[in-house]
């Protein structure tokens, strides 16, 4: 070793010196970036290079994985539970609009109609009868419902008639229902009649319009309103416009079809006329 | 004594929300779901099956309250489904307990009638306090009838799962 360092020595010395004089010109003319250096280590180190980049990136992945997965859940649950509050939102938002609209309805019909009270409710349950048509709401004798009073819409079209009352809870019979019978008024001709549910025309959502005379001046398209006749109903509700005159079986009376305004099969809100300045 | 009390309070704890189940159905879901233009009527049907698999005790008082609920659900202020569903469950309970065979065929047999019976009821109520013609009012029977009776062939199963539980 001692006889390889004394001949060799030199000639090992010499050659450092020389790269090293190559490797510091070869930096000076390069700017400072390692030229020389990298031009003889970058077909060596490339490969190892990309290989071990490739490498952390998969351990950064891996790492990632273990340490940012609570993370990330917590995130995702965080994410969830906003979407949930905005679909909350939205539905809140869609029932408050539509409320908004039915209040704004009614307000028109309100202003129309100072001298009515009215008693908001929602239809609980319709009838499991197919012969008849009526519907349970949320309203009853402790919120000053009592029998007989008018069922309207949020536009003032006419429903129907309470005709049974609990403390918390009332029956209303629709317009559409055999039994049902109010006085009615032609409102372009000016003409009486009885508007009244008929089970042929039940089953279509109709309402029979009879006792109207011959020389009366009902048309297709006319304006059917609550006479206000009797004191059960107030004048002037909406019950619907005439879609057809036809004549009984006998051939004698001629009726009327009337096409109800209100949708009285889809109601979900109605009102209830608690009280109102009769006009005869 | 013990187990009788305790074998009571099994079926009441298994009937009762089985009669509510049904009432929610028959008021809420099946007014909606019509069929042929008519809405079924899901009790006497569960009359039937409880009164044929458990006899007329059961078929009685499960029909009082079933009768009781029907009335309900059909907004009025009668009592004849109470009637009705009340009797038949006596009925169809004593014939079971008799000469009545505990079968499918037994129990579509009963359904079909309890059901023609409880339509013939209302177009006699009907007819009996309106003008309303017999021949418009058939039609609506009818199909109300064949409805229900689609309907009474699950109640068939499950009237024998609980006749065989409680």
């Amino acid at each position: 070793m001692k006889d390889f360092i004394s001949k060799k020595g030199i000639y090992i010395a010499v050659a450092a010196v020389v790269v090293a004089i190559a490797a510091a010109i070869s930096v000076a003319v390069s700017g400072g970036s390692s030229g020389f250096a990298s031009l003889l280590s970058e077909p060596f180190f490339k490969p190892v290079k990309s290989a071990m980049t490739s490498l952390v990136n998969s351990l950064e992945h891996v790492y990632d994985y273990m340490y940012r997965f609570d993370e990330l859940k917590a995130e995702n649950d965080r994410l969830k539970a906003q979407v949930a509050e905005l679909e909350q939102d939205y539905r809140e938002y869609t029932e408050i609009s539509e409320e908004n609209e039915r209040l704004r309805a009614l307000l028109g019909f309100a202003e129309r109609h100072e001298n009515i009270v009215m008693e908001p409710a929602s239809v609980l349950s319709w009838t499991a009868s197919n012969f008849s048509s009526s519907f349970t709401v949320s309203k009853g004798s402790s919120s000053g419902v009592e029998l007989g009073d008018p069922v309207i819409t949020e536009n003032g079209y006419l429903v129907g008639q309470v005709t049974s009352v609990t403390s918390t809870s009332s029956t209303v019979t629709t317009i559409l229902d055999t039994t049902f019978r109010v006085g009615a008024l032609i409102y372009e001709s000016g003409d009486t009649a009885v508007a009244s549910g008929d089970f042929e025309l039940f089953k279509e959502g109709r309402v029979k319009l009879s006792y109207i005379g011959e020389g009366s001046g009902i048309v297709t398209g006319s304006t059917v309103v609550t006479s206000g006749s009797g004191g059960r109903f107030p004048a002037g509700l909406m019950i619907g416009k005439i879609s057809g005159i036809l004549v009984n079986s006998s051939g004698l009376d001629p009726y009327a079809v009337v096409e109800p305004s209100a949708n009285v099969r889809e109601c979900a809100h109605i009102y209830i006329i608690t009280d109102f300045a009769v006009s005869e | 004594m013990g187990k009788q009390k305790y074998a009571t309070a099994v079926k009441l704890l298994i009937l009762c929300p089985y009669l509510i189940l049904l009432y929610i159905l028959q008021a809420t879901v099946f007014t909606r779901l019509t069929l042929f233009g008519v809405k079924p009527m899901l009790l006497p049907v569960a009359v039937v099956g409880i009164a044929i698999f458990r006899g007329r005790v059961e078929g009685g008082v499960f029909g009082l309250f079933a009768g009781m609920f029907m009335d309900m659900s059909y907004n009025q202020p009668t009592i004849e489904f109470t009637l009705i569903l009340t009797l038949t469950g006596i009925l169809l309970g004593a014939l079971s307990d008799t000469v009545l065979v505990r079968g499918f065929p037994s129990y579509l047999l009963c359904s079909a009638a309890q059901l023609l019976l409880c339509s013939a009821c209302q177009i006699l109520v009907i007819t009996v306090t309106t003008s309303i013609p017999v021949s418009a009012l058939l039609p609506i029977a009818i199909r109300q009838t064949l409805y229900s009776l689609i309907l009474s062939l699950p109640f068939y199963y499950i009237s024998r799962f609980l006749a065989h539980i409680i």
